[in-house]
């Protein structure tokens, strides 16, 4: 009875109120800009007029060889991208931090922060420089490959199809290195003292350690750490384009598809640029991210524990 | 099979120097009490016992023999902390079972081990889960399972009831007691809190800024403490320090415990007035301002019925009384 008679509480308008300026800029430069590449990707420009094609578009993109050997190309090379950054960066990232936690180690925040100075450097200067080290005229890698006599080994590798893709992705490992490191750190610094001794005093030690107690505790750690790489990757432009350019050389081998998805929207050299297939390549980077995101957060996340301590 | 000799171990963090010359012994199966105040050092003497922190000088000896340099795992140590230190992410089966088999113990006898403590604690409804689902006190039981399957020759615990809230902190003490009658195993217990130092320990070593003050059983330290710093620390309510020119004595300090104190209306050797009064039931304590003695806590057994304000006399009871010389050491 008592539920019947409380009175009707007022609609809070001031909640609205208070959600709005976010609401409205987050709608300005997410929601519309997405909107407007899905829709744009529906279209077609026939004529000077835009036309409603449906899926045609996605039939081109995946049908069409002019098309379709780019994108397998691109997206082949994305994937390739992402397995080096998830075998190399991320594992020497776990590496570094579990060594930079160990208190025996002096001058830990001086490598702390060479490790992770490149990742606040410019993709420009990034690109630049590798792309001046490894170079076979100028560069100082045969020259130091030299003085330990390994010159034999030496090869222009942002040059060779087959090694370039790889060669540029060890650049960007090198460059983003340092935020595992820091995010894996950060975890391990959060295990308490006396969860360690404790395991000192169980007779777990050195790597065993690792493994059996502080590996389990900073796995949701590396879930974030693989999603960011991820993302990151299926967005990656940049590295690409000052070390490459935007055909992505050589002979297309390091197209990626942050930089397929420039070539078609703007165009490039003698291809034209078309707004409408450079949409449909965007939506499709876009599922694909999403649905990255969502085997993430609804297989894998759910799946890792986080403990209190 | 776990006795225990420290043989003048010092201990400094940088400049600090916090354990100032320690020597000890503990011969197998005694219950010792480490019981001082905060920053005392009793958790780094424990430590550098565990080989957790190494000591800048000195020697520790485990069953004769030297350990100052080995690992904690080699020493036949097990150790029990004030804040669980379980590992999150195992069940309390593997949190006791990992030593073991990190040890390389066969499956069979980490079972039959880990049955017996899990037994032995109550624990064996909640093997399967994981810490997050266990109360603070049966973590801490997992905690003393965990020690106990490593059938260790020393326990270390570091004030391993300071997390639990009272009710539990008595139920626990009297299961450690009784795990100790029942392994007969040699223990080493820190804590702050006299009152666990006194029904717990056989022998209790009574600490005071990185020096050991006295060593002694719970009876003796109460009965004839070597200096006012045990005096005051072992008891409760504290023992009442009368500045000895005040009552026309030699001794710089005079000392006597509250309980060895008794009021009259009428007559006595020292008269004040009530302060406060505190009645507990089973007994009361008055706190009296006297002319001689100054402030002091009188404890009376059972009820007594005092108001704030009212005059009584205070006499303290001569054989029980106790004088303490300028360097605080007790007189003959
Ligand atoms: N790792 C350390 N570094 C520097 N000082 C320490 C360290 N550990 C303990 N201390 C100091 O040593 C003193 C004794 O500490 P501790 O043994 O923990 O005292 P407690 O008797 O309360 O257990 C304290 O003053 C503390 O500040
Ligand atoms: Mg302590």
């Amino acid at each position: 009875m008592a539920a019947d008679i409380r009175p009707k509480r007022p609609f809070r308008w001031h909640i609205a109120i208070f959600l709005a300026p976010a609401v409205l800029v987050y709608t300005a430069i997410m929601i519309l800009p997405l909107a407007g590449t899905l829709q744009l990707s529906l279209f077609r420009n026939i004529d000077q007029h835009q036309v409603f094609v449906g899926l045609g578009n996605f039939r081109t993109l995946f049908g069409d060889p002019n098309w379709s050997v780019n994108f397998w190309n691109a997206l082949r090379n994305n994937v390739w991208f992402f397995i080096i950054h998830m075998l190399v960066q991320n594992p020497i990232g776990v590496l570094l931090a579990a060594l930079l936690s160990s208190p025996k180690l002096r001058f830990s925040a001086f490598y702390r922060t060479a490790i992770f100075v490149p990742t606040i450097l410019s993709f420009v200067i990034v690109g630049f420089a590798w792309k001046l080290i490894l170079s076979p005229l100028w560069g100082v890698a045969p020259h130091l490959l030299d003085f330990v006599g390994l010159k034999s080994l030496f090869t222009p590798w942002l040059g060779k199809e087959q090694y370039a893709l790889t060669a540029l992705s060890l650049v960007s490992v090198w460059q983003f290195i340092g935020i595992p490191m820091m995010l894996i750190y950060a975890a391990l610094l959060s295990i308490p003292d006396e969860v360690i001794e404790a395991a000192e005093c169980d007779g777990i030690t050195g790597m065993s350690q690792f493994w059996k107690i502080k590996l389990p505790l900073i796995l949701p750690s590396i879930g974030i750490i693989s999603i960011l790489t991820f993302v990151g990757n299926f967005n990656a432009f940049d590295l690409i384009y000052t070390a490459q350019g935007a055909l992505a050389g050589p002979n297309y081998s390091t197209d990626i598809l942050g930089t397929f998805l420039y070539r078609a929207f703007f165009g490039f050299q003698l291809q034209v640029g078309d707004p409408n297939m450079g949409a449909t390549i965007a939506t499709i980077m876009f599922l694909i991210i999403l649905g990255g995101v969502c085997v993430y957060l609804f297989l894998i996340q759910t799946r890792l524990r986080r403990y209190q301590f | 099979m776990g006795s225990l000799k420290i043989e003048n171990v010092k201990k400094a963090f940088g400049p600090v120097e916090v354990l100032k010359g320690i020597d000890l012994e503990v011969t197998d199966g005694e219950f010792v009490v480490f019981v001082g105040p905060s920053g005392c050092g009793k958790s780094t003497l424990l430590r550098v016992i565990a080989g957790l922190e190494d000591s800048t000088s000195g020697r520790v000896l485990i069953d004769g023999e030297d350990v100052s340099v080995t690992p904690p795992a080699k020493r036949g140590i097990a150790m029990v902390f004030q804040t669980y230190a379980l590992y999150p992410h195992l069940t309390v089966k593997n949190n006791m079972g990992l030593g073991l088999k990190q040890a390389g113990t066969p499956a069979a006898e980490i079972d039959r081990r880990i049955g017996i403590a899990s037994s032995m604690l109550s624990l064996e409804p909640y093997l399967e889960r994981r810490p997050a689902e266990l109360s603070g006190g049966q973590r801490q039981r997992v905690a003393i399972g965990r020690a106990v399957v490593r059938e260790p020759k020393l326990f270390l615990f570091d004030e391993p009831l300071s997390n639990l809230d009272a009710a539990l902190r008595v139920n626990t003490r009297l299961e450690i007691a009784q795990l100790h009658r029942r392994l007969k195993a040699t223990m080493i217990y820190v804590t702050h809190d006299q009152v666990e130092a006194m029904t717990l320990a056989d022998k209790i070593v009574v600490l005071n800024a990185g020096k050991i003050e006295q060593i002694g059983g719970p009876m003796e330290l109460y009965n004839s403490p070597a200096n006012e710093f045990v005096a005051g620390f072992i008891g409760s309510p504290k023992m009442n320090f009368i500045d000895g020119a005040r009552l026309g004595e030699t001794a710089k300090t005079i000392g006597v415990r509250p309980e060895h104190l008794t009021v009259d209306p009428k007559s006595g050797a020292w008269k004040g007035t009530v302060v406060h009064a505190e009645h507990l039931g089973a007994d009361t304590n008055l706190y009296l301002d006297c002319e001689k003695a100054g402030l002091i806590t009188v404890r009376i057994f059972g009820v007594y019925d005092a108001e704030p304000g009212a005059t009584l006399y205070a006499t303290p009871d001569p054989a029980k009384t106790y004088r303490f010389g300028a360097d605080g050491k007790v007189l003959k």
